[in-house]
């Protein structure tokens, strides 16, 4: 099969139901989307529209209540949790908005992670290729407190490519960051998608980022309004 | 009171908060093992004062030579208390051919104030009092001695007075060896005999009864008075110099299990209040942010904790009281006839001093928190640390010795433990850095779950620091308890084995000895042990006479002017430690006499001093060869004085015979003895029994006590393991995410607990045999104790797997935890 012809990502009638203090709430409904290998991809909407779950549900941290997502072709809703966790290592990289390194870590160290949990020896050599692909080859050393915000993304970033993945989820990536450091972020992001093409799926309620991807989504109170407006 | 209120708002709000919780448990086991073992304690020690009491006779008094002069009574009268007088003397009573020399009391109608005289007649059993004039009552060996009956008459001191009752017992003052049989006689009987005139070898007795202050008021008289030449105060503090040695014993252990239980609950809240104070630094942050004064910030965070404490204290106490009550209940055969209410006032001082730990161990970590700067709220990076309050991260040490010198009763134990927990703290931290440093090398070529594990200990280096050492001195306290208090007491309790000499004969002939052995041994007697005897004076020191002599202390100037007990032996007696000099042996060359520390102290003796003892018509001079400790309350047969047998061998002298009589062999003995009317049995049976009553009781106490222990060592367990689960949650959520394995984790886990089990027990098994080994030499006197060292690197292995499977199953939600976490935190 080619890999034009089945898509890398694809949620079919996608719904999820959460029980609350006042019932039951569905936070998604009926989600219907296809995202194929090399692509970026955004999913936008309003705070409270569903997109973080959506991410969760694509990504494998979550499964629908009923619907089906397909990551490089296995239904993660037919596999465990353990299972899912072998995809995610494989193929998955993520960046969030609020960076999620750990504080005891060196920048290097961090990047490292993925690495050490596939049990590669070459951890640290790769950890630092990829430090120096985001500019940080003089910071490795460094804590995350000692970097900027805009740094701190950086290293996440590098630890979100540092073992190849074919999906990068980023959530919000530029969320924490000023316009420029923003930018710069956003463009390290799309050169990855472009250099390495990785697969890149981006949630995010900036217009201006959303238009930088090839195609995207626009979630309203769960489902799908529209696709959106990307050029 | 808005600042109440609020506190106490927020206190309902944070209830549920797992540290807060712990903070409460803490404190409430400090409190409740404080005052358990307080109210315990004072209970016993006002049985002991009481008991003590049973046997002089009376609350207090003076002994002397000569008659107290008419002010003592005086003074006592004054103050309400009853009085009563008495001498001690020997005299030799005859009842037809036979003859006995006796130990005799005469005493007044009121004698005894406390305590029982218990007299038989005629088949039957009585409490009674001095008995009345023109009549004596005898004991059973006087009796048997002379031949008589209850009702039958008796010689002494020229009069004719008729045996009204047998003495049964009677209130001696702990005297352990009686010399002779006992007579009691009145005393007005005995004046008009003049037994007690000039010249007489009479003791006098003035004992007074009555309320506690009444009577520590007219002490304090009595003791601002010069008392007359000779004249000793009686006091319940210096009778029963063994039953107190065993209950001072007893108390220090007591003390220390209490002390250990809340220094573990002082770690535990220390831990907590760190884990709440980073909890609420954000919204510290924000209340700062939104223009809430530092002082007023930290009144809250007092005002929360107060309202925490103060409850939580009250509960404390209560049941402090309920379980003291029960255990009294359920061990107070020691004082069965001494019904002590129970005392309220330990307890309330146990809370205080809860409160003491719980300010000590917590505020280091909320007055750093009142320090959270606003501009926190953007950044937490940016609550820079305030050095000013690091000087309060000595409190908790401050307060951690003050309550070991205040709690101990003893320096020593004290030093040593407080030392003991120093070492085991710093060692601790000290190996937990090192074997960090050490992961960080070893961890690229090690296993992945081991290397996961090691980065996950090097990662939270501060805290694992703290888990290590708190976790340490958690199990060196318990490993202390559970493995060193035990042997201890085996220790102690093998220091009076079942066949501990429980009958003493005094006043064997030469003549005696061997038919007297023969039989003992066809009772059945074993452990036999004799050793001469010979009375005498001590005549010169360094060849000056000691009426010559002055002497600072009082003490040695009543022995100089007192017959002497004298013995001789080639070997060292057990339970005497040489501390100067050097042991005789059996055939020095010249004449040697070893002597007590305590008669170096009085007299001022060094190595190579030389005293004269007149003994009978002859005399000796010998050369102070070595000084001894000896342990007093050991149960055999110990001197003050011990010469050399070469050339003491050859002093008039009787033999002195100790040996062990299995029970129910008494009536068989008293039979022997009547064939040897000079010989004097005494028996300790009673005595001995009711030490290791104490012992066996100690033990259960110890037991009880260890159960606080273990809740609190549990505590610290939870509290160490708390302060790194939310990191623990955070990262597990964000490995989870990068596709990390529950196995993986768990075995990282497993990896990184039992690497710190393995710090915190190797570091506590050492520090448990350093405190042990210690604690046995400084405190308790028991010179040849070894701590266990297989049992404790053992129970150091256990506690190593325990942490690893507490750790596990408290990571169990950490690796569960939803991967979705990270996304929904943004």
């Amino acid at each position: 099969m080619s890999e034009s012809s089945l898509p890398l990502l694809e949620a079919r009638d996608v719904s999820k139901t959460v029980r609350g203090p006042e019932g039951t709430l569905d936070i998604l409904a009926d989600v219907t989307l296809a995202v194929h290998a090399g692509e970026s991809f955004a999913i936008v909407g309003a705070s409270g529209s569903g997109k973080t779950t959506l991410l969760g549900l694509l990504a494998g941290l979550d499964t629908p209540t009923t619907g089906s997502v397909r990551l490089d072709g296995h239904a993660l809703e037919a596999i465990d949790e353990e299972a899912r966790a072998d995809l995610r290592r494989q193929l998955v990289g993520f960046v969030f908005q609020s960076f999620h390194l750990l504080p005891a870590l060196t920048a290097e160290e961090n990047v490292m992670l993925p690495l050490e949990l596939e049990g590669r020896d070459d951890a640290r050599a790769r950890a630092r290729e990829a430090l120096t692909a985001v500019g940080l080859d003089t910071r490795r050393r460094h804590y995350p407190a000692q970097l900027s915000g805009g740094e701190q993304q950086r290293v996440a970033i590098a630890r979100a490519f540092v073992h190849g993945p074919r999906v990068l989820f980023a959530d919000e990536p530029t969320g924490n960051l000023d316009q420029r450091t923003g930018r710069h972020v956003a463009d390290l992001l799309f050169a990855l998608n472009r250099d390495h093409r990785t697969t890149l799926v981006l949630v995010t309620h900036d217009a201006t980022l959303a238009a930088r991807c090839a195609r995207g989504v626009e979630l309203m109170e769960g489902r799908i309004a529209a696709p959106a407006a990307i050029t | 009171m808005k600042l109440l209120r609020l506190a106490l708002r927020t206190l309902r709000r944070e209830w549920h908060l797992p540290e807060l919780r712990t903070l409460a448990a803490s404190l409430l086991l400090a409190v409740v093992a404080l005052g358990v073992v307080a109210t315990l304690a004072s209970r016993v020690e006002g049985g002991l004062v009481a008991s003590a009491a049973e046997l002089i006779g009376g609350d207090a008094g003076v002994s002397a030579p000569q008659a107290l002069p008419q002010p003592y009574l005086d003074e006592a009268r004054q103050r309400d208390l009853t009085v009563t007088r008495s001498a001690g003397f020997p005299s030799v009573a005859f009842a037809g051919e036979r003859g006995q020399l006796l130990d005799v009391d005469a005493t007044d109608a009121a004698w005894p104030l406390r305590g029982a005289l218990e007299l038989a007649a005629h088949g039957v059993t009585s409490a009674g009092h001095g008995p009345a004039p023109g009549t004596m009552y005898l004991d059973h060996r006087a009796m048997v001695a002379l031949g008589l009956a209850v009702g039958d008459h008796v010689q002494l001191g020229g009069l004719d007075l008729a045996v009204a009752a047998e003495l049964v017992s009677q209130p001696d003052g702990g005297q352990l060896v009686a010399m002779a049989p006992r007579a009691l006689m009145n005393l007005a009987d005995a004046q008009r005999a003049g037994l007690l005139g000039v010249g007489s070898r009479a003791r006098h007795r003035l004992l007074v009864a009555g309320a506690p202050a009444a009577v520590r008021d007219w002490l304090a008289w009595a003791k601002a008075q010069a008392l007359p030449q000779g004249a000793e105060l009686i006091t319940p503090a210096k009778t029963q110099q063994r039953m107190r040695n065993a209950f001072d014993r007893a108390g220090s252990f007591l003390r220390l299990t209490a002390l250990l239980s809340a220094l573990l609950a002082g770690v535990a809240i220390a831990l907590a209040a760190q884990r709440y104070a980073r909890r609420k630094t954000p919204e510290i942050a924000l209340l700062r942010a939104l223009g809430t004064a530092r002082t007023r910030v930290f009144g809250l965070l007092l005002a929360t904790l107060g309202a925490l404490a103060l409850p939580t204290l009250l509960l404390g106490v209560l049941v402090a009281w309920g379980l003291a009550e029960g255990a009294w209940q359920l061990a107070g055969a020691a004082f069965v006839h001494v019904p002590t209410a129970l005392p309220l006032l330990p307890a309330l001082g146990a809370a205080a001093m809860g409160l003491a730990v719980l300010a000590g161990f917590a505020l280091p970590p909320l007055a750093r928190l009142a320090e959270v700067p606003p501009v926190a709220v953007f950044r937490a990076s940016m609550a820079r640390r305030v050095r000013r309050v690091d000087v309060l991260y000595l409190v908790p040490a401050l307060v951690a010795v003050a309550l070991l010198w205040n709690q101990s009763g003893s320096a020593k134990l004290a030093i040593i433990l407080a030392v003991s927990l120093s070492v085991v703290a710093v060692l601790a931290a000290l190996l937990a850095l090192l074997l960090l440093w050490f992961a960080r090398r070893i961890a690229p070529g090690a296993h992945p779950a081991l290397r996961l594990g090691l980065a996950a200990l090097a990662r939270r280096r501060t805290l694992s620091t703290v888990q290590a050492t708190a976790l340490s001195l958690g199990l060196v306290a318990l490993l202390l308890l559970a493995v060193v208090a035990p042997a201890l007491l085996e220790g102690w309790r093998r220091e009076l084995p079942p066949d501990t000499p429980n009958w003493f004969v005094l006043n064997l002939q030469d003549d005696q000895r061997t038919d007297f052995t023969d039989r003992l041994e066809k009772l059945g007697a074993q452990q036999l042990n004799m050793l001469p005897l010979a009375v005498g004076k001590l005549t010169a020191i360094n060849g000056t006479p000691v009426d010559q002599l002055h002497f600072a202390d009082p003490g040695a100037a009543r022995w100089a002017d007192r017959q002497l007990r004298l013995s001789w032996t080639g070997t060292l007696p057990p339970s005497n430690k040489v501390v100067a000099g050097h042991w005789a042996g059996a055939t020095p060359a010249r004449a040697e006499v070893s002597v007590d520390t305590s008669w170096r102290d009085m007299f001022g003796l060094k190595i190579g001093d030389r005293m004269r003892f007149d003994v009978g018509e002859g005399s000796l001079e010998a050369t102070v060869a070595s000084v001894r400790e000896v342990d007093w309350s050991s149960f055999r047969v110990n001197f003050f004085l011990l010469l050399d047998p070469a050339h003491a061998g050859s002093l008039p002298h009787t033999w002195l015979a100790s040996f062990y009589l299995p029970h129910g062999h008494a009536q068989a003995l008293a039979e022997v003895s009547r064939d040897y009317g000079n010989l004097s049995l005494v028996d300790v049976d009673a005595l001995l029994d009711r030490v290791r009553e104490i012992v066996d009781q100690v033990g259960g106490a110890v037991r009880w006590v260890l159960g606080f222990s273990l809740l609190a060592g549990a505590l610290v367990l939870a509290a160490a393991l708390a302060t790194s689960a939310a990191e623990r949650r955070h990262e597990a959520a964000l490995l989870r995410t990068l596709g990390a394995r529950r196995g993986q984790l768990r075995l990282a886990a497993a990896c990184e607990f039992a690497l710190l089990g393995l710090i915190a027990g190797l570091t506590a098994a050492l520090g448990a045999f350093g405190a042990g080994w210690w604690l046995a030499r400084g405190v308790f006197r028991l010179d040849d104790f070894v701590p266990p060292l297989g049992p404790l690197l053992g129970g150091a292995l256990l506690a190593a797997v325990v942490i690893m499977l507490l750790g596990l199953a408290g990571t169990r939600k950490v690796t569960r935890t939803s991967p979705m976490r990270l996304l929904r935190e943004g």
